[in-house]
């Protein structure tokens, strides 16, 4: 069962599934599904530190595995669907700078650049064609596709979602290439868990009605689709 | 000892400087006097230091104060530093004289204290530029002047015109620091020192030391008023106070010629091409120079044209002693250095004496339009007579001291000859051409103005009720007219004694001819002429009466002139006529418009003003509140860091 052969093929097939929640997450449209995609892309991430400590043995990487588990699959996307059932918009239909089609192009070029930069930094060292080579490659193009997320769409919902993808990015980035330390990836957990709660007041309010937030909002421009009225 | 008075001299322009800055809250005369006297002392005793310093030939050396290793301020002074500083202190010691009569006049309550400190200020950071022995100093104080000397023109700062001239004079003024700072560095990355030594130029390092040379010169040039970076001379003179313009024109400008000699003479070994460009450079400013101050109206906006011509002949000098270095003529280099430097004189003296002159009749009529003056020589009979004799001097007749530069200039043009090779040859039979025509043309110039100031009846009432200034503003005027024509007269007794041996008349010969045929005339008229008085009024075209209308303006003056050089003025004349009656004869009335087109503000000034704009417009629209435009920037930032390190790997 121990055979990293298996383990390695296993991941392979994670990285895979990891690209196509991040193509996804680039593309779609509607909201709901976006939640799903990002709690499943998490639980992939879950699998893939899984897959590392069954490999390694080490306990740090059951710690990540777990509160990734807590956090990005379960804590974080409850939230974020909470705010979508207030605010009633299901879909996010606007796009800046990049369309969802040219999103997808560049981010192949991005990983070939990446791909090729990173080869060239590596050259020297024996990790280059490792697997962990490959998971430091995927880990940076997840950042960097997520931060398009961020900037390509309008919906503030949205752009929190390329940014915990982006963290996503991060986490997978550490668990190849670097051995970041489990406090650092718990402290990013507490922050991430910050941001999207201040998102949910700012979104919904805690003190407040729907209405009364909205005119609020409106007052600071800070709700999308009034600020597009004259 | 010669220390002690150096020291002396230093501590007397601080005292002027803190005194009445320190006083600045209480508007009192005593404290403006004392700062005045001290700069005046100082600047006094800076001239005999000088002497001291030209006459034996020795030099002078000074360590100031070294903050760091290898970085130090350090005074050294040498006969050409001495030269300068004479007239530095000569210029200021009358400049000084002159300011504690017109400063009384002045609005402004105790603004006029910082006026008397910054002025003293202003000549000891032009003191230390010249007596700078590193090229940190030289840029330390350089910078300093340039500071000072600011917040000297914005002395009406109430007034937009005098705001538009000290955002334009410090823009230049920082453009030039700039460019010299950056031939500063390129000296010290040469060398690896701040020291103003010889250079030694190995084929490696010439594109380099090229590069320097053209630095320095362009930030010289900017500060010298070099057409075409000429535009802030127009817009800071008439804008700043007389002794300031006075101080500016006559002795700031010759610094920027004192920093050029200096790195020519003394760090770099020119080639011949570096002596052409100086040429080229400076008989465009003296052509252009006199015939945009022909046109002009505003009296101080005419002498600060003037002065562009003047220095444009400086560098034409200059340009000639390193033509004919490189040829090996080596009198003929001596007799163009020569006339550079004596000129730099000349021009020190006349043209601060026709600036201070100049503040007495705008202080006296109250408006600085020369079309609004005339028939000043009856009320203001010695300052008439002071702003004669620096006309003549600008305009070089003998015996005066400007003609006795230009005619060294001529000397050094006529054995051009002896020059082998031919196109150089024509470039400079060119050069002489464009210069006689300068000469004329300066004559010119000055016959309108002394005329349309002093001349035939007062054409305003500001001009009928002018009155002679106080005593101090004539002294003051009064050693530099001396000055003027003592430096003219005896100008071939001073080559001789300073050790020139040139071919140059003997002006002083000249002179007693002159002064026997003058004599002679009178005596003859006198005992020839008839005694009787005849009172009768001068042909008017069968007009009644004549009055100050029908005088002959300074406008009709350089009509002429304006016509045949129409193509550098851009001269566009328009009129519209309408008639009384249908047959066309009987004029009704029109208008008539001569308009000036501003040649380097069209062309040179404003298109670079324009894409500067357009660029910022470029770089504001980058900047536009959006936050998704911001995390694109991070973006590509962070794409850029990872190809970077790509490639650099």
């Amino acid at each position: 069962m121990t055979d990293p052969a298996f383990f390695d093929g296993v991941i392979k097939i994670l990285f895979v599934c990891v690209l196509i929640t991040a193509a996804y997450i680039i593309t779609t449209k509607n909201l709901i599904s976006l939640v799903r995609v990002y709690s499943l892309q998490s639980l992939v991430l879950v699998a893939i530190a899984t897959a590392l400590f069954w490999r390694e043995g080490a306990a740090v990487l059951a710690g990540i595995a777990v509160v990734t588990l807590v956090t990005k699959v379960i804590v974080i996307p409850y939230f974020i669907a909470a705010v979508q059932e207030k605010i009633r918009i299901k879909r996010d239909i606007e796009f800046h700078y990049l369309s969802p089609t040219s999103s997808l192009f560049i981010s192949i070029a991005l990983m070939l650049v990446i791909y090729i930069a990173l080869s060239n930094v590596l050259a020297g060292t024996p990790a280059k064609g490792s697997l962990f080579f490959f998971g430091a490659v995927i880990g940076l193009s997840l950042v960097l596709m997520g931060m398009m997320v961020t900037f390509s769409r309008k919906k503030a919902i949205t752009k929190v979602l390329g940014y915990l993808s982006m963290e996503n990015g991060v986490l997978l980035f550490g668990l190849f290439a670097t051995e970041l330390p489990f406090i650092i990836e718990f402290l990013i957990v507490i922050d991430l868990i910050i941001l999207v709660i201040l998102t949910t007041i700012l979104t919904i309010g805690i003190d407040s009605t729907l209405e009364e937030y909205h005119n609020r909002l409106h007052r600071f421009y800070l709700w999308e689709e009034q600020e597009e009225a004259p | 000892m010669i220390e002690l008075l150096f020291f002396l001299i230093l501590a007397l322009f601080t005292l002027g400087t803190v005194v009445p800055l320190a006083g600045a809250k209480g508007d009192r005369r005593s404290i403006r006097v004392f700062s005045l006297a001290c700069t005046g002392a100082a600047s006094a005793l800076l001239a005999a230091f000088a002497l001291l310093v030209i006459i034996p030939g020795t030099t002078f050396a000074l360590p100031l104060w070294q903050p760091f290793p290898g970085i130090s301020l350090d005074l050294y002074v040498d006969r050409l530093g001495a030269f300068f500083l004479l007239l530095i202190g000569t210029v200021a010691a009358c400049t000084a004289v002159y300011s504690s009569g017109y400063t009384e006049h002045m609005e402004g309550g105790n603004r006029r204290n910082i006026l008397c400190g910054g002025t003293a200020l202003f000549v000891l950071a032009m003191t230390l530029v010249v007596a700078s022995h590193n090229t940190f100093s030289f840029l330390f104080f350089w910078e300093l002047m340039a500071a000072v000397s600011f917040i000297l023109v914005m002395y009406e700062y109430r007034d937009p015109g005098t705001t538009k001239a000290g955002i334009y004079y410090f823009v230049m003024t920082q453009l030039s620091t700039l460019f010299v700072m950056l031939g500063v560095i390129a000296l010290f990355v040469l060398t690896g020192s701040f020291a103003m030594a010889p250079l030694a130029i190995t084929p490696a390092s010439a594109p380099l030391a090229t590069a320097a040379f053209l630095a320095l010169f362009f930030g010289f040039a900017i500060k010298a008023g070099i057409i075409p970076f000429h535009k802030w001379l127009f817009f800071a003179h008439p804008a700043s106070p007389s002794p300031v313009s006075a101080l500016m024109s006559g002795v700031m400008l010759k610094v920027a010629v004192y920093g050029l000699l200096r790195f020519i003479l003394d760090v770099f070994s020119p080639d011949l091409w570096w002596g052409v460009l100086i040429l080229v450079f400076g008989i465009a400013s003296a052509v252009l120079g006199v015939i945009y101050a022909f046109k002009d109206h505003d009296i101080k906006g005419l002498l600060a044209y003037s002065s562009i011509e003047n220095v444009g002949i400086i560098f034409t000098g200059i340009g000639l002693f390193v033509i004919f270095s490189c040829e090996g003529l080596t009198l003929l280099a001596t007799i163009s250095l020569l006339a550079a430097l004596f000129h730099s004189l000349n021009h020190a003296l006349f043209k601060s004496l026709l600036f201070l002159t100049a503040g007495s009749v705008v202080h006296a009529t109250g408006t600085r339009d020369i079309e609004k003056m005339g028939g000043l020589a009856k009320n203001m009979p010695y300052t008439s007579v002071l702003f004669f004799t620096g006309a003549i001097a600008i305009a070089a007749l003998p015996p005066l001291n400007g003609f006795a530069s230009e005619l060294l200039l001529y000397i050094a043009f006529f054995h051009s000859v002896t020059v082998v090779d031919p196109l150089l040859k024509v470039l400079l039979f060119i050069c002489l051409a464009l210069f006689a025509l300068t000469s004329a043309l300066s004559a010119a110039c000055f016959v309108k103005a002394f005329s349309s100031v002093f001349l035939a009846q007062p054409r305003s009432d500001a001009a009928t009720g002018a009155h002679e200034v106080s005593r101090s503003m004539l002294a003051g005027p009064a050693v530099l007219a001396a000055a003027c024509v003592l430096l003219g007269v005896f100008a071939c007794q001073i080559f001789i004694a300073a050790g020139y041996v040139i071919p140059f008349p003997d002006l002083l010969l000249v002179s007693i001819l002159l002064l026997f045929m003058a004599g002679l005339t009178y005596l003859v008229l006198y005992f020839t002429a008839s005694r009787e008085a005849r009172i009768s009024e001068t042909w008017g075209c069968g007009t009644k009466s004549q009055s100050a209308i029908t005088e002959y303006t300074g406008h009709g003056f350089s009509e002429p002139i304006v016509t045949i050089f129409a193509s550098v003025y851009r001269t566009k004349k328009s009129s519209t006529k309408t008639y009384s009656d249908k047959y066309n004869c009987l004029f009704g009335g029109g208008t008539a418009e001569i308009r000036l087109v501003a040649f380097f503000e069209e062309y040179i000034y404003r298109p670079i003003g324009t894409a500067a704009m357009k660029g910022a417009t470029i770089v504001a629209r980058m900047q536009n509140g959006c936050l998704d435009t911001y995390l694109l920037y991070v973006f590509i930032a962070v794409i850029g860091v990872i190809v970077f390190l790509g490639v650099m790997a």
